[in-house]
Order: structure tokens, then C-alpha cells, then sequence
């Protein structure tokens, strides 16, 4: 239940967020009018949309019966859960399309000047290949004046206003720290951290490796042409199931300026 | 170990940051970390696919065989559960969650050629996952999922393109096909590029114990010994794995195989009556009319009309009409003519009387399975009559249709008469009663209707009547071809495999063309016992081995 709350809360905040207005609301049954825009992103008829354009026409954006309540079992629309199509959608067009931002923290006008100070925030995704996966998501924040770094900064971040533009009365001040070696700090950061997280996946993974390995050699004959290059598919097979690895993917990421009493209070 | 990293994202950020097109604001920014997180898996563990699919009640035989298959086998398996308990759905769990977790994204589903509509339809519709099946020019390199035969993969030019891709998972359907290495086939699968492998087949050992040898050599090369060795320990003793306790070992831990015994479904019985009716002297009279057809229409119009006769005056009148149209006899004295006017004349069906008799001795629910719409029609109104309330239900109504009907008949109509098993995905687990009004010629209809109402949730002995009609065709059908081949006592699964051993694809048809071939009714009657005895001869040997 509290799941489906929180995602009738996503969906809310999405199509608000692209103007999609919500027409009809009882319960936990969603009726959304789309934009042109997102009918576009999301309903999968291109050759719609490239025909009305052809021939100078306006579209007709459709609207979505979303049900976020898992108790309407009767409901025509699209039930939004986890595995659900449609919200697995919502997060590839937010992943896609905001990968960037410079974002300003919101003074209220006092008439008084004040600077504020540049930050790298970066959300990264690091992912542990053994002999299963898994994932783990950091969110890294540098200070670009004095290089002081913290963790979870999205979180700290959450309740803070912030816009696309400055503030009246404020300046940005200039980073110390360029932005890609800023970049290249958190990376060693997180190199760092992998290096002194439990590394039991990986040993496991090596070991089940060799394992498997002695299996095929006892199997094919090496002096064979034919079987060694079956063998060595299979091998090739097995180094690619079982060599551990670890990616690091940056999922988005932004310059921040934020003011003197914020950057105190993320710091803390 | 290697450490993947993306190095340019810092200058691609600095060139973005006066891009006011590549800005996003905050609330996205910070909806974009919510679905970054969303979309990671934060654990080794568990299956993640079960929180994306709530809509399927997976049975715990099925979420335990995947989660085997992943965390154990390491995604390398014999799916060898017996027919009827998942195994698509199992290899569809185990998909899902490679998928989730984006260790699978290129995946080769071969099976045969008959399913491969049904493996992209299921994949769809429970999984949400969108697999292709190709057409004319497939474009193997670009598709991420693609279902196809062995039979099209192999050919060229396809076979080169796709020994060329390297797999993340490839799953192969019915695979105790591949039990011979000798064959184009195996070598084919053998040369596949693959991470993950599924196979999948409900008997992983037809005749010999080097079967097993030759399945698993596809997932793992080595792991049973070579063939020579593995012969001298093993081979003599042929037959069964579960008599060599060593080798049980070693293949539990590549093949996961439930049984309907350990998985609950087997806990209630299914207790199967026949019911000889007897025709009124009138109906036995019209019957009789037919045999004049014989010597002036096919054989196979005999067998259509008697057929329908033995189901309801209204199927028979609905095609002799038909056939009469057809024909425009003007003198309106031929056979048909004659058969006509004596079925208009009949009065109740005798089994409809029966069938009502049954229903009303109770206030239990009954489906009832007809072989024809008019029947169906005629049976919903003859209740009717009796003031018994009844749903009528088709394999060609619409999903909503299908499902409303199955309320109803849930919450208020005492009957649900069907014309189709094969409606799948229809439960009734509710109901315990089923008639076999007429019998289908291929008894595998039957265990589907069967399926219908024993299936997992039962939690009563299910009761089946079979009615067939003395001294006609349904007499002969019943007594050579269920009664010989003890349908009823065993789960249908091995008929499946006797008949697909012995190749044949429809029995119906087989006996159909038996009817209408065969000259005398004695002739048909040596010939439909040549086959009984065929089939269950085979289904010997099948027993002790999967025994």
C-alpha cells in the first residue's frame, strides 16, 4: 500500500511537472489529458504526428487511464506497479532527458548582495557483475571552491528551492575547481570505496570460474582444431558470465549554486 | 577486476551547462534520481521480477525453480517439470528478472514452429516483454528478443548471422529434440554463442540414459565426463536416472523437475463415470436412417451427421439442411431428405434429459462441454425449460466477454455450458462437476476441458461424467479409444509424448480418417483397436522410466 502511494505520488508529480493536466481524479483512478509533447514521447504513433505536422494540422493528444489503486481490479486502464509498462517508461524518458542541470538556490530578495557557492552534484550507478549483479546508487556532491565532498547530497538536498535562474541580488562565484577534475575526484571516490567495500562477490565469481574452467578442458580434446574452437567459445562463454566487473555509470548530474548557510548545512 | 567508468562526463557537463535545451529543472533533476533509483536493484539476492508481475499468481514450485535456475545454476538449466506445471512460465520469470536487473539483453528463444506465437503472445501479455517473431528478412541484429524455430535458424543465411551474435540467454522450447548430437540440429545449438541457457522438456530422458548426457552437454561441456566415460559408468544401466544415486546428484544440480504429485496438484482425484443413455425408440429410428446415406453421399458426411445426432436433434438438422441446400435435390426424395424430416420429428435429446436429471440432484455447479454451437443453443434453452439458470461460453468471445461470463456463472448461473477448452486461462476451480456431453475424437481436448476445474486451488475430488450413446459411433470411441488407452487414470502428459514419439499430430483426425476410409464398420472397428493397442504399448515403457 505504501508502495502504491508512492506511485500515485511519481505519476503526479510527472505529468504536473509536463503539464499534462489530471481531468479526472477519483480514488486512485487517473484521468490524464496529454500535451502534444508527451503524446508524442509516450504513445508510440510517430506516423500520426508526422502526418498531422505534413500537413499543417493540430493533433489530437489522447489521455491516459492510469489506476494506482491495486484494489479497482475491475477498472479499464493501465494498473501502475513496479513492473508496470507504463511508469518503466516514465523513468527512461526522466533518465533520457534530464541528464544535465545549472541550478541556482532561491534568495529571497533582503537588498543585500550575496554570493553563492558552486557545487558538482552527480547521481552515479555503480553496478557489482559476479556471478549475479547488483546495484548501487550514489549521490556525490563537490564543493568547487574548497573540494569538500558528500555523500547522499540529493537527499540533503531534497527540500531546498532551487531554479534555472539566479536571484535577484546574488552572484555565482567562480569555480577554483574546473568541473571535470571535479569529475575525475568523485570518480577516484568512488574507485576508492569499491576497492574497500567486501569483495567476497568477486572471489566467489573467480572461484566458480576456475571451476567451470577444469570442466571443459576435461572435456574437449586440445588437439582437435574443431573442439579446440569450441572450447575456446565456451571459455570465451564463461569469462563473460563469470569475470567479476563493476561499472560506473553517471546517471545525471548538474552544477549547483547554493548560498553560504546551505553549503554550512550540507556540509554538517 | 575491471572497473568500467564513463570519462567524459565532466566536459560534456560543462558543454551542456550554456545549452538551455539540455537544462532540466529541478523537480525533473530530482524525479530523475527517484526513477534511477527505482530502476536499481540493490541486492544479490532474491527475485526482483515477482514485484514487477503481481497480476500472476506464481505457485511456489514455480518462483522456487527460478530462483534455483538464477542464484544456483547460475542461469544454466534443464527445465524439466512435468507437462502442465509452468515451465514457460518459469523460463518467462527467469527472462524478466536478467531483464530487471540488465544483465540479459540479447535473447534467442527457439522453439517449435507451432508455439512461437504463443511464447511472444505470453511474453507480452504476463511479462510485458516484447519479443519478435521474424518474418521474411529478420533483422537477427537489431531485435533484442526474437522467438523463431530451429528449423528458420538454422538455414542460411540466417545461421551464419546468428552463430555471429553473441547471447546473453538463449531458451530452447521442447528440447528432448535435441538428443541426438549427430544431427544438423544439435550442432547448430551447440556452435550458439550463449551466457545463459534454458532447456526446456517435460522428458529429458526418452530411451537412453545418454540423452540426459547430451543435454547437458549443451550447458555445461565437461560436467558429466566425456561421452566414452560416462557410457562404461553409466550406460548399461538404461532406463531411469533415479536408480543411479550418484548421477541423480550430479544432474540435480544442473535440471530442476517438479512433479504434479509434489506440487499440490495431485492431492484431490479425479473420479471419471461413463453414462450409456440409450435412444428412444424414435431417435434410434432417425439413427438407422443414416446408414442409407452411406451408400450415396462420403463417408466422412455419415460421420459428420452421426456425430451430430448423437449431440442434438439441431446440430444434425443445421448441417443435413446445409448439405441439402447444397445439393438442390428437387425431387426431395433422397436419403437426406428422408433424414431431415425424421429429426424434425424427435422429441427431447435423450442425453439433454440425462444431463438435466444429473444437474437437478444437486444445487452444486456443472460445466458442460458440447462439441457444437447448436447444441449449445439447444441445451442453454432445455435448461431453461427447467428452470435451471446457464452461461454460455466460446472460445471465440472476447477477453471481457470470457471473463464476465465467468462471473456470472461464479456468483449466479448454476451451469456454464462451453463449446471450447482450449479458452485458456479460464479457471474454475470452483466448480467440481464437469459433463462430457459428446466426447472429442482427440482425447488431448479433453484433458484440457479437464484442466479447466482440476488444476491447483481444487480442494475437492473432482467428478466427471462421460456420456456416450449405446449402439453408435460414440459407443466405438468411447470402449477403443479411452477405455483402452486408460485415459482417465493417468494425467495426459505422456499421451503427449507417446503421440508425438509415434508422430501424430491430431489423434481426432487419425480417427476420423480411419472412419471414413475404412469400408465396413468392422474394418474401422480392427483398425481403431490396431491403434489403441499402438498407443498404449508405448506408454509402457514410458511409465517405468518416468516412474
Amino acid at each position: 500500500m505504501k508502495e502504491a502511494a508512492a506511485h500515485e505520488q511519481f505519476v503526479r508529480s510527472f505529468f504536473n511537472e509536463y503539464e499534462c493536466p489530471i481531468v479526472s481524479d477519483e480514488n486512485g483512478r487517473l484521468v490524464i489529458q496529454l500535451t502534444d509533447k508527451m503524446d508524442e514521447a509516450l504513445m508510440n504513433r510517430p506516423f500520426y504526428w508526422h502526418y498531422m505536422k505534413k500537413m499543417g494540422r493540430q493533433g489530437d493528444p489522447m489521455s491516459l487511464t492510469l489506476i494506482t489503486n491495486p484494489n479497482l481490479t475491475e477498472e479499464k486502464g493501465e494498473y501502475i506497479h513496479s513492473g508496470s509498462p507504463r511508469l518503466r517508461q516514465l523513468y527512461r524518458y526522466l533518465l533520457e532527458h534530464c541528464r544535465f542541470t545549472k541550478l541556482y538556490e532561491v534568495v529571497n530578495a533582503s537588498g543585500q548582495q550575496s554570493s553563492l557557492v558552486p557545487w558538482l552534484i552527480t547521481n552515479i550507478r555503480v553496478s557489482y557483475y559476479g556471478k549475479q549483479k547488483k546495484d548501487e546508487l550514489l549521490s556525490i556532491g563537490l564543493n568547487l571552491i574548497h573540494g569538500t565532498m558528500v555523500s547522499s547530497i540529493m537527499e540533503r538536498l531534497e527540500n531546498y528551492q532551487l531554479e534555472t535562474t539566479i536571484s535577484d541580488y546574488t552572484f555565482p562565484m567562480t569555480p577554483l575547481i574546473r568541473i571535470p577534475s571535479g569529475y575525475q575526484r568523485i570518480l577516484r571516490f568512488i574507485q576508492e570505496h569499491i576497492e574497500n567495500t567486501d569483495q567476497t562477490w568477486a572471489v566467489q565469481a573467480l572461484e566458480t570460474l576456475e571451476e567451470e574452467k577444469q570442466l571443459i578442458h576435461a572435456f574437449f580434446q586440445e588437439d582437435d582444431d574443431e573442439e579446440r574452437e569450441l572450447m575456446e567459445k565456451e571459455v570465451e562463454g564463461l569469462m563473460g558470465r563469470f569475470t567479476p566487473k563493476v561499472t560506473i555509470d553517471v546517471l545525471n548530474g548538474g552544477l549547483f549554486y547554493l548560498t553560504q548557510e546551505t553549503t554550512k548545512e550540507v556540509i554538517k | 577486476m575491471d572497473i568500467l567508468l564513463d570519462e567524459d562526463f565532466g566536459e560534456e557537463l560543462v558543454k551542456q551547462t550554456v545549452n538551455p535545451d539540455a537544462i532540466s529543472n529541478w523537480n525533473q533533476f530530482k524525479l530523475a534520481y527517484q526513477a534511477a533509483k527505482a530502476s536499481s536493484v540493490p541486492t544479490f539476492e532474491g527475485l526482483v521480477a515477482l514485484n514487477h508481475l503481481p497480476h500472476i499468481d506464481f505457485l511456489s514450485h514455480q518462483r522456487e525453480a527460478a530462483e534455483e535456475i538464477i542464484h544456483q545454476m547460475q542461469g544454466r538449466a534443464i527445465l524439466a517439470d512435468e507437462v502442465g506445471l509452468g515451465k514457460t512460465i518459469e523460463a518467462g520469470l527467469v527472462l524478466k528478472e536478467y531483464l530487471i536487473r540488465g544483465m540479459v539483453n540479447k535473447v534467442l528463444i527457439l522453439t517449435p514452429a507451432s508455439l512461437v506465437n504463443q511464447w511472444v503472445i505470453e511474453l507480452h501479455e504476463k511479462f510485458f516483454i516484447q519479443a519478435y517473431a521474424p518474418k521474411k528478412n529478420p533483422a537477427w541484429k537489431d531485435a533484442d528478443i526474437m522467438v523463431t524455430s530451429i528449423d528458420m535458424a538454422k538455414r542460411e543465411p540466417h545461421q551464419s548471422e546468428i552463430l555471429s551474435i553473441p547471447y546473453d540467454l538463449i531458451i530452447i522450447d521442447e528440447a528432448h529434440k535435441l538428443k541426438n548430437p549427430a544431427t544438423k540440429n544439435y550442432q547448430f545449438v551447440k556452435a550458439l554463442q550463449k551466457k545463459y541457457c534454458l532447456l526446456l522438456t517435460a522428458t529429458p530422458i526418452q530411451n537412453r540414459i545418454t540423452d540426459i548426457f547430451n543435454l547437458v552437454s549443451i550447458l555445461k561441456p565437461g560436467y558429466l565426463g566425456d561421452l566414452t566415460t560416462f557410457k562404461k559408468e553409466y550406460g548399461k544401466k538404461m532406463g531411469s536416472i533415479d536408480s543411479n544415486l550418484n548421477l541423480k546428484k550430479l544432474i540435480s544440480k544442473v535440471m530442476i523437475r517438479n512433479r504434479r504429485q509434489d506440487t499440490g496438484l495431485a492431492d484431490t482425484k479425479r473420479l471419471v463415470k461413463t453414462e450409456w443413455i440409450e435412444f428412444s425408440e424414435e431417435e434410434q429410428k432417425v439413427y438407422q436412417m443414416l446408414e442409407h446415406i452411406k451408400g450415396t453421399h462420403p463417408s466422412f458426411t455419415y460421420l459428420t451427421l452421426a456425430k451430430e445426432l448423437c449431440s442434438s436433434r439441431e446440430a444434425c438438422f443445421l448441417s443435413s439442411k446445409q448439405m441439402y441446400d447444397k445439393l438442390g435435390d428437387p425431387e426431395a426424395t433422397g436419403p437426406l431428405y428422408e433424414l431431415i424430416s425424421g429429426v424434425e420429428q424427435l422429441p427431447q435429446h435423450a442425453k439433454a434429459k440425462r444431463m438435466v436429471e444429473l444437474i437437478q440432484q444437486t444445487d452444486e455447479k456443472f460445466i458442460v462441454f458440447t462439441e457444437y454451437r447448436a447444441s449449445q443453443y439447444y441445451l442453454q434453452w432445455y435448461l431453461q425449460q427447467h428452470g435451471i439458470s446457464s452461461v454460455p461460453f466460446r472460445g471465440g468471445f472476447k477477453r471481457g466477454k470470457k471473463d464476465w461470463m465467468k462471473q456470472l456463472f461464479r456468483d449466479h448461473a448454476q451451469v456454464m455450458i462451453a463449446t471450447e477448452a482450449a479458452g485458456e486461462g479460464i479457471n474454475l476451480q470452483f466448480c467440481r462437476n464437469m459433463i462430457n456431453y459428446d466426447l472429442p475424437w482427440n482425447p488431448m481436448r479433453l484433458e484440457q476441458r479437464i484442466g479447466r476445474i482440476h488444476r491447483f486451488g481444487q480442494d475437492k475430488n473432482v467428478q466427471i461424467y462421460n456420456f456416450a450413446i449405446k449402439n453408435t459411433i460414440e459407443e466405438h470411441i468411447l470402449n477403443l479409444l479411452y477405455d483402452k488407452i486408460k485415459l482417465f487414470e493417468n494425467a495426459i502428459g505422456e499421451l503427449d509424448h507417446i503421440l508425438e514419439e509415434l508422430d501424430i499430430r491430431d489423434l481426432g483426425k487419425e480417427v476420423e480418417a480411419i472412419y471414413s476410409e475404412s469400408a465396413s464398420y468392422g474394418e474401422a472397428k480392427i483398425k481403431l483397436n490396431n491403434l489403441a493397442s499402438v498407443i498404449s504399448s508405448h506408454s509402457e515403457p514410458y511409465r517405468r522410466s518416468s516412474s
